[in-house]
Order: structure tokens, then sequence, then C-alpha cells
């Protein structure tokens, strides 16, 4: 489907000699270093009785608890202890260097969370669109002002809400839009100038923009002023989420059409978040989520490179998406990494010393994945940890589950505290007050090296395959989530690994908590509101609207460039639904049926 | 030699997170059972008809989305129709508590939700259940 351009050639980047610095690491500290080990260690490994001098009054134990430590990924053995001389060969500049400064090592500002406001966004949306409304109108009034779209599934995979494939799922995950009726209602009485709003719709990428658009055209606001953010990042769908439609090829074709006309026409836009959130979550490694994520940015930018979208028009727009899990000290080194990475990646790949292309945003949803169903109040305490490695990785936004999300939708009171976390933490706990805290702890940045040496050879590895897509297609990256997976699981199971509340400290009887309860009727009143809908609309102009996607789409299907964003604006326009758009487009695009890979 | 426990595990609906499906699915194969996993976006038509086909000793439903009730209802609805009503059905995914009831009252045995143990699954159905293996 996407027409093969000659890319431009890549210069062959050879590393640059490197000069080791020798001042961190002066033969006194060598010394210094034996002596330790000589004295006070050799004398606490001693056998025998504990020597008073180490004695403490409850928790103290003669030996370590385990024979080896590894990290939360378990790549990656933890030594006792680490000194300057685990930076050997650690260049403080060229390595580590400066915030706002190749390889963005320490950040991508000079100026950190000095100068920066924390954002109350959350990521909400249920049953009807009027529960919705009332929910955001909620969380506006408490300050909030970044609105992201959850859609219920059938929405997410271009369904209307009468579809068979829909039935017991309308509003189930997220809010129903079939049409744009359906959107002027969830955002009723909602400032949209002065909120910033998107969704997570992937497949559906050029009908989310189109629904934005239109939204925007009947608010009486000029779209090109809005804040709006769309994920538009099919591959997440095939690996993670599982809300794919046409095959992966058409599908990274048609977020490139978005990409394309964001960044012509939409200024205020962010056109795609690429993300690895779900591909942690279904069991990558960090290393893996670093080499997974650089790969798959890769093969974006080369899609829009063939839209003629030069990597300095799109890069500075897009984020790496990705998720903070349980080891605090691996996550604090994993953001770190993956922007020392992209940065040396990008500038061989795309041949580019322009900062713009080799700064890496970094937005992160923190670990949904580790929030256990059991006793859920603890996951205020695991999400904390994940908020606070996101903030000391010096990453650009967070966002976070609610507590009780393992159980059910969130409440207000729950989505309210997952939101309000961050803020805690930045301006009671004051962790941002200098940028990029960590940098120089011999713990975190031998982290920071591991994992860009191993992020890179996982980045290798999908581009000696043939690059991301054909990573994907190949069920490269789902054998890896599911081998990674299988290994925690059995970790746990093991007692190996130890997961409070679930395989320890577990609770006789649990304490029950409040749980949201769902709207049982929003399916009913959905499909009578969509069948108003098609009744009484401009029958002409919907046809004619969908024709013209039709004519787009197939020219596409046969190779040939084009643009459905401005096709799909006037189709959303017309009052075309959702499922009639997707039923088209599969009719010419097809689905795509996903390997079974256990 | 005894027959081997044929197992349908099933992704109803349009929910695409299979962690759960493929861990459990992996579990039970590497307890000795046989394991026909369907993939996700499976009508309630699909399943059973799967079951039937595939004459499996028991059906495993993984559900996230929270249309886990309409879904029970519908499959067990169909196995009757289709006269397996007696094929065990088994559960898993996010589940409310309270829905669990619900959910035994129409004939679902048993509802696994996170964190569970895989080998506590495999317990259950090779000990809890009239399975051709342990009968």
């Amino acid at each position: 489907m996407v027409r093969k351009i000659k890319s431009k050639p890549v210069k062959k980047f050879t590393k640059p000699a490197r000069k080791t610095s020798t001042k961190s690491f002066r033969p006194e500290f060598a010394e210094a270093y034996k002596a330790w080990e000589k004295g006070p260690l050799r004398e606490r490994l001693a056998p025998g009785e504990i020597k008073p001098r180490f004695r403490c009054y409850s928790g103290g134990l003669k030996e370590e608890t385990k024979q080896e430590f590894r990290t939360g990924g378990g790549e990656i053995v933890v030594k006792r202890l680490y000194t300057p001389l685990d930076l050997e060969g650690t260049d403080p500049v060229q390595d580590i260097g400066f915030p706002g400064q190749f390889p963005f090592t320490r950040g991508r500002d000079p100026l950190g969370y000095r100068a920066f406001r924390w954002p109350l966004s959350f990521y909400s949306g249920y049953g009807s669109s009027e529960s919705a409304n009332e929910r955001y109108r909620a969380l506006y009034a408490a300050g909030s002002n970044h609105i992201i779209l959850a859609l219920d599934l059938p929405t997410q995979n271009g369904y209307d809400s009468d579809h068979p494939m829909a039935r017991g799922e309308v509003g189930k995950v997220g809010v129903a839009l079939c049409t744009i009726p359906d959107m002027e209602r969830v955002f009723n009485g909602l400032p949209l100038d002065r909120i910033h709003t998107g969704t997570v719709g992937n497949c559906i990428g050029p009908w989310a923009l189109a629904m934005f658009h239109t939204l925007g055209e009947r608010f009486e606001l000029d779209p090109a002023k809005m804040r709006v953010w769309i994920q538009n990042d099919p591959i997440k769908e095939y690996t993670g989420r599982g809300t794919y439609i046409f095959p992966p090829r058409v599908a990274v074709d048609l977020a490139s059409d978005v990409v394309e006309y964001i960044r012509k026409y939409l200024p205020g836009w962010e056109p795609q978040y690429n993300c690895t959130t779900t591909m942690r979550w279904g069991g990558c490694t960090p290393s893996q989520e670093i080499g997974f994520g650089v790969a798959n940015l890769v093969a974006y930018i080369e899609a829009a490179q063939k839209k003629g979208i030069p990597p300095e028009d799109f890069v500075p727009w897009i984020n790496l998406h990705m998720t903070a899990d349980n080891d605090f000290f691996e996550e604090v080194a994993k953001f770190r990494a993956v922007r020392r990475l992209w940065a040396r990646v990008a500038r061989e790949r795309f041949n580019t010393d322009d900062p713009q292309v080799l700064a890496l945003r970094l937005t992160i949803f923190t670990g949904g994945h580790r929030l256990t169903a059991q006793e859920p109040l603890n996951n205020i305490v695991r999400t904390t940890m994940h908020v606070l490695a996101s903030i000391l990785g010096g990453v650009e936004s967070i966002s976070t589950p609610a507590h009780d999300e393992a159980l059910a939708l969130p409440t207000f009171e729950s989505t309210r505290l997952s939101q309000i976390t961050k803020s805690i933490l930045h301006d009671e706990s004051l962790v941002g007050q200098t940028v990029d805290p960590m940098g120089g702890s011999y713990f975190v940045e031998s982290l920071t090296n591991q994992l860009e040496e191993r992020g890179r050879q996982v980045y290798e590895q999908v581009e000696k395959q043939g690059g991301a897509l054909a990573a994907l297609e190949k069920g490269f990256y789902l054998r890896e989530m599911a081998e990674g997976m299988y290994r925690y699981q059995k970790e746990v199971e093991s007692g190996q690994r130890s997961i409070i509340a679930v395989n320890k400290y577990v609770l006789e009887k649990e304490v029950p908590i409040k749980l949201f309860e769902g709207d049982a009727e929003a399916e009913r009143r959905q499909i009578e509101r969509l069948n108003k809908v098609r009744r009484e609309r401009d029958q002409s102009r919907a046809q004619k609207s969908l024709a013209e996607i039709r004519r787009i789409a197939e020219s596409k299907a046969t190779g040939r460039n084009g643009n459905i964003v401005p096709a799909m604006i006037e189709a959303v326009n017309a009052h075309a639904t959702v499922g009639e758009i997707f039923g088209l487009l599969r009719e010419i695009f097809g689905e795509y049926k996903p390997p079974t890979i256990i | 030699m005894a027959k081997k426990v044929r197992v349908l595990m099933a992704k109803p609906g349009l929910d695409g997170h299979e962690t759960g499906a493929k861990l459990v699915s992996r579990a039970l194969r590497d307890a000795g059972m046989e394991v026909i996993y369907t993939g996700p976006r499976q009508t309630p038509e699909m399943i059973v008809q799967a079951a039937v086909q595939e004459d499996v000793d028991i059906i495993g439903l993984s559900i996230l989305s929270g249309a886990h009730k309409e879904f029970a209802s519908r499959v067990i609805g169909l196995m009757e129709e289709k006269g397996i009503a007696d094929t065990p059905v088994v559960m898993g995914g996010i589940i409310p508590q309270e829905d669990i009831p619900v959910l035994k009252g129409m004939g679902v045995k048993a509802v696994f939700g996170p964190g569970t143990n895989t080998e506590d699954i495999v317990d259950f159905l090779q000990k809890k259940l009239d399975l051709p293996a342990s009968r």
C-alpha cells in the first residue's frame, strides 16, 4: 500500500574515538575501595555472631537475603555497591553531559522542572456521552484542563453501537462515539478553547482527527488553534491492546496521513504518541521497551518521510509514550538511557545534528500492569513510586491509572487521586528543584549505561529483521512479549518475586472498597440516538462523502499516494457513522488476522 | 493412554488484552492439557461452534472489558441450544467481586481474577471438575 520511495542514503556513522576521563577515579580511590573490602565489608561477612557495631534492633540479618540481586526487568545483576570505578569509561561530557544538550541523558530542557507545571490530566470516559460529559465537567471544575477521551471498544474498532460485534460492549471501557452529535454532547458546556484534549484512537486515527476537527468547527473555534493530540500509533494495537483493524502497513500509511495533515494544517496538534507502554505491560523487558520504542519511532519517521514530512518537521511534535514499572532505579535509568540511545541512533540514521530531532520527548502512563486487584489501596503506593521514578527520569508528561482500575472502571475519587499524585510529589516533596537529581549517581549512571547498551542490541535485532513492521509481521514482538510474561508469572508463582498481598502478606479476608457502577441503559440509548442521526441526516451528502472516502482508499490500495483526512472530515460533518466509514475501509483494505502466539 | 483434557480458551468480544488468556493457556498446556486458543474478537456463536467442533472438555472465557455478564449469558445460552450445556465454563479477567455470584448463578463454574496463581487454576480444573483425565 505504501508507495516505495528511495530512502535517503544513510551516511555511515563511525563512532568518534572517545577520550576517557581519568579525573573521577583516581588511583587513590581504587586503593580506598580495596581497604573498604578488607575492612568493614570483610568484618560484616565474617562467620559467627554478627558484630555488635553492625547489629540493629529489628530486621538486621546475618546474611544477605538473596544469592543474587537482579533488577526488576531481570536482565541486570545489581552489585552490592556502586562506586566511581563502575563509571570507568563513562565520559562526564560525552555520555552524561548537560540537560538540553546532546546526548540528552540529563533531559531535554536546561531548566528541567524549575520551569514546569504539571497539568492535571486524566484519561476518562465511559457509558453514554452524557455521563462522560458529567464526569468531565466535574473534573474540569476540580481544576483539570487535560481531557484524554477514553473510547469504548466498538468505537476503537470502527463499529457502530448497533453492530453485532458491539453487543454488550457499548460504553463499557470508554464513551461510545458513532457520529459527531455524540462528540458534541461529550464536550457540551466545556470551554474547548481552554482545554487540551485528545484520544487514544489508533487504528481510527484519521477519523479521530476528523471528529475533533469538526467538533472545533461546531464550537466555532478555528481547529488550527485547538490543542489536540491523537495517539495515532497502530503498531501498539498489534502488540498490546489488540484494537487493530487493517493489516499493519495499511494502518501505518493511514497514520501517516494524520501526521501529514496535522503538520501541514494544524500547528497546535500533536500527531502521534508512539507507545511502548502496552508492550511492556505485555511482557517486554526494560531494554526491549527501549529498543522496540526506538525501532518503532524509526518506522514512523520513515513512513512520514514518504509523505514528504522530514524528521525535523515531525519529531518535535511527537512523544515516546512509555510506562514506569516497579524497579525504581531501573526505571529512572531507562528514561535517561532511551533519551541517549535515541539521540545517538537518530543522529546516525537521519544524519542530522538538529537537536529538535535528537531530543526525545517522553510521556509516561505509569504501570497499570503492576496494580493488583488484591488490596487495591496498596496501588496508591505503587503508583506514587512509578510517578517518582518518572519525575526523576526527567519525563515531559505523566498520567496514572487509578488504584481501583484492576477491579473496575475508576470512580471520581480515584481518578482525582491519581491526577494529583504527581502534584503532591512535585509541590510538596520538592523533587524537581534541581535538574536531573539522579545524575552522577554511580548506580543510576551504571544502569543507564547498561540499559542503553542492551536497548541498542534489541534495536539492532529488530533492524536486522527489516525494521519494526517486519518484526511485527514475523511475530517477533509477540513472541518476545509472551516469553517475558511467562517468565514473570513463573517468578511470581515460585515466590522468587514478591508482590505484596498477592504472594506475600496475603490477607485472609479482604476489605471491600467502593467501586464505580456503570450505566446499564447506555447501550440502548446510544443505539436509539444513532438511528435518529441516520434517519435525520442529509442522506445524499452522507453518501457522497462516503463515496469520496471509497475513491481515495481504492486509489491508496492500488499503491497511489493520497491523504484520507479531508474526506474523513467531510464524512464526519455529513453525519456518516464510524461503522459506515470503517466498514467500507475494511472492504477495501481487508482485516488483520493475528498470528496465535502463546 | 488417558485422553488429554481439551480446553477451549476464548476471548469474547472486542477486548484485545490477551496476556492473561495466553498465560493461562500456556500453563494448562504445560500441565498436559490440550489448549485451543481462539484469539480475540470472538462472538458467542464462534466460541460455541469451536467448542462443538473441537469437542472440548472445558471452556475458558477471558474478559477484561466489563462485558462479562452479557457474554457469559450468551455463551451459556448457545451452549444449551447446541446441546453442550454440560461442558464446564470458567472465566478470568477483570470481574468485580459482586458479579461472581451472578456469573455462578448462570452456571459458570469458577471465576479467576487478576493475580491468580496459574497452578491454582490447573489444580481446580483437574480436581474440582469432572474431566476425562480425572474420571
